[in-house]
């Protein structure tokens, strides 16, 4: 069974298809739900791009959150952090992963 | 007389009618956070929720410690019905008084210590708050710990933060608040990372101190004792330099990180809104959890007024300005921060009006970083208090044209204000507007128009008159 997993960006175009770091929380139900990973994955707007995949669920960053899902196959776990100063801009520093 | 912890404070507000235990079994995701948030918006009582999915009954949430007027009247150990104005008064009074803390070598809030692997915030009930956060905020209605290494400054202030992994936490003190002038000034200088306690589940005085806008280098800890009238009881962290409340339910010991970030946000704010703040916080190492035996985890399921933000910042937020527009020379009156203007919005009343004097009040309220947005300037006859009676001033005194006065800035606007688009919440550029709803004060008496009200329109012997025989008129009881 897939697992699901929600990103927030600041606007869904931010969010591109193919390789990408993102940071994803785990949605499934239990007292860890939301635990946070950081991850360089592949990302596909098709749902059923990757049989071996799982569901991404996008939010923007307000919260609002967008009705497709996208595919996700996650291809390593990195440490959850970025390298960056306190109140620098999350996604800027991202982009040097 | 003060209350010596939450458990305390819980059992007074049970006696006064003012909470409701909730005994059936509540989702921490997003159940919890909805049935507190439709009870905010009743004005209803404290809920203590007492089975929570996924944990065992030992872990209670506490929402809405102070989100009523009469409960804060309670936590400041007066009647449940003292009026807001009093209220007022009774804070006024107290807030420059210090008593310094007492320090402890025991404390309830060590009754249970995690440490190295064995930390895992997941153990702690953190809730999900409103669908659509960036996490669960296990930190909300808290006190931030800091220390600044060089002077005998430790600040308390009230930041949220949410859980990030089993031993890390985000969180998002405004890039402009008192914790970040900390970091910039005193750690990041130095790549050194900034020691930090999370404590959570005091009782109602020491948060609404944590929320009260003290200046840079004074201990909140004094004046906490000096508002609750006796000595707040501190213990040494387990793990960092830093002192805590010793009867706190809940304490996260920590490190702000000075090179690693990670996501906060976005979150339901005291704006009322979830308006785009994400992704600029920072990330906190765990370096240890202690708690009670059966912690309580104190929660404001922040958003539209009232909540525990918009009632007990009215009051910290409203006695702190008074104080420093007097500071400034100005003829104030009273200042009054609606609840419901979530400390957007502030009523200003003042001694002697004019253009020159709301101007001044502009001027404070813009002079450092700028929280507020809107400022209403009324005459002293005006009680300031009392919203019908703004609301007509500011309708028919304001000057469309002159009496409107509007300051822009840059960089050091509140970035949790709605109306700022994506781009100026992210510059923390803003404006901010004063109205000037007093009567010019180059108008001659003569010339200014008559307020149409009972009181300023009768002579004083009709005015007797009628009140002596209003009950003959058959109109009820004389009022």
């Amino acid at each position: 069974m897939k697992k699901e997993y929600v990103t927030f960006v600041r606007r869904l175009r931010d969010l591109n298809e193919g390789k990408e770091v993102l940071f994803i929380k785990d949605l499934t139900p239990g007292p860890r739900k939301y635990d946070t990973k950081l991850v360089r994955a592949n990302l596909s707007r098709q749902a059923d791009k990757f049989p071996d995949g799982d569901v991404l669920w996008i939010r923007s960053e307000t919260g609002y959150l967008h009705a497709e899902p996208w595919a996700i196959k996650v291809i390593e776990e990195l440490p959850p952090y970025v390298p960056g100063q306190p109140w620098q801009d999350l996604f800027v520093a991202m982009k040097q992963l | 007389m003060a209350f010596n912890d939450l458990r305390e404070y819980i059992a007074a507000i049970e006696k006064s009618g003012d909470l409701v235990r909730v005994k059936r079994e509540v989702d921490w995701d997003m159940e919890l956070g909805a049935i507190s948030r439709r009870n905010f918006e009743q004005s209803g009582p404290a809920l203590l929720f007492e089975k929570i999915k996924d944990y065992s009954s030992e872990y209670k949430i506490l929402n809405g410690p102070v989100a009523t007027w009469r409960r804060v009247a309670i936590a400041m150990g007066l009647s449940p019905d003292t009026s807001v104005r009093e209220i007022y008064a009774a804070y006024e009074q107290r807030r420059d008084k210090k008593i310094a803390p007492t320090v402890v070598q025991s404390a309830p809030c060590q009754e249970n210590v995690m440490t190295g692997s064995q930390i895992d915030i997941y153990k702690l009930p953190a809730p999900m708050v409103h669908d659509g956060d960036g996490g669960r905020y296990i930190a909300t209605w808290d006190i931030i710990v800091t220390k600044d290494p060089e002077a005998d400054w430790t600040n308390w202030g009230m930041y949220r933060f949410m859980t990030h992994t089993q031993n890390m936490v985000t969180g998002w003190p405004q890039a402009t608040s008192q914790l970040a002038l900390m970091m910039k000034e005193k750690y990041l200088p130095r790549k050194k990372p900034m020691p930090v306690a999370i404590v959570i589940g005091c009782e109602p005085l020491c948060h609404m101190v944590a929320t009260d806008p003290y200046r840079p280098g004074e201990n909140e800890a004094d004046y906490a004792g000096g508002l609750r009238g006796a000595s707040v009881e501190l213990i040494q962290c387990k793990t960092q330099d830093l002192m805590v409340p010793a009867q706190a339910e809940i304490v996260i010991e920590g490190e702000v990180l000075p090179d690693r970030i990670a996501l906060d946000g976005p979150f339901g704010e005291y704006p009322g809104y979830r308006s785009g703040t994400m992704g600029e916080g920072v990330l906190v190492q765990i370096t240890g959890i202690t708690h009670r035996k059966d912690p309580i985890l104190t929660l404001t399921t922040l958003g539209v007024p009232p909540d525990d933000s918009s009632i007990a910042a009215s009051l910290t937020a409203g006695v702190a300005m008074k104080r420093g527009l007097k500071r400034r020379g100005i003829p104030v009156k009273e200042v009054y921060v609606p609840p419901a203007g979530v400390t957007h919005l502030i009523v200003v009343s003042v001694e002697r009006g004019g253009n020159r004097v709301a101007r001044q009040v502009l001027d404070y309220f813009t002079a450092r970083r700028v929280m507020v947005s809107k400022v209403i300037v009324v005459d002293s006859d005006i009680d300031a208090f009392d919203m019908d009676q703004v609301t007509h001033a500011f309708a028919t005194k304001c000057h469309p044209g002159r009496g409107i006065t509007v300051e822009h800035y840059e960089g050091r606007a509140n970035a949790l204000t709605p109306c700022y688009d994506a781009d100026e919440r992210r510059k923390l550029n803003g404006a901010s507007v004063v109205f000037d709803a007093t009567w010019p004060d180059d108008w001659e008496p003569e010339g200014i128009p008559v307020k149409s009200s009972f009181a300023t329109t009768y002579p004083e012997a009709i005015k007797q008159k009628v009140l002596a025989q209003w009950q003959s008129y058959g109109l009820g009881a004389k009022r």
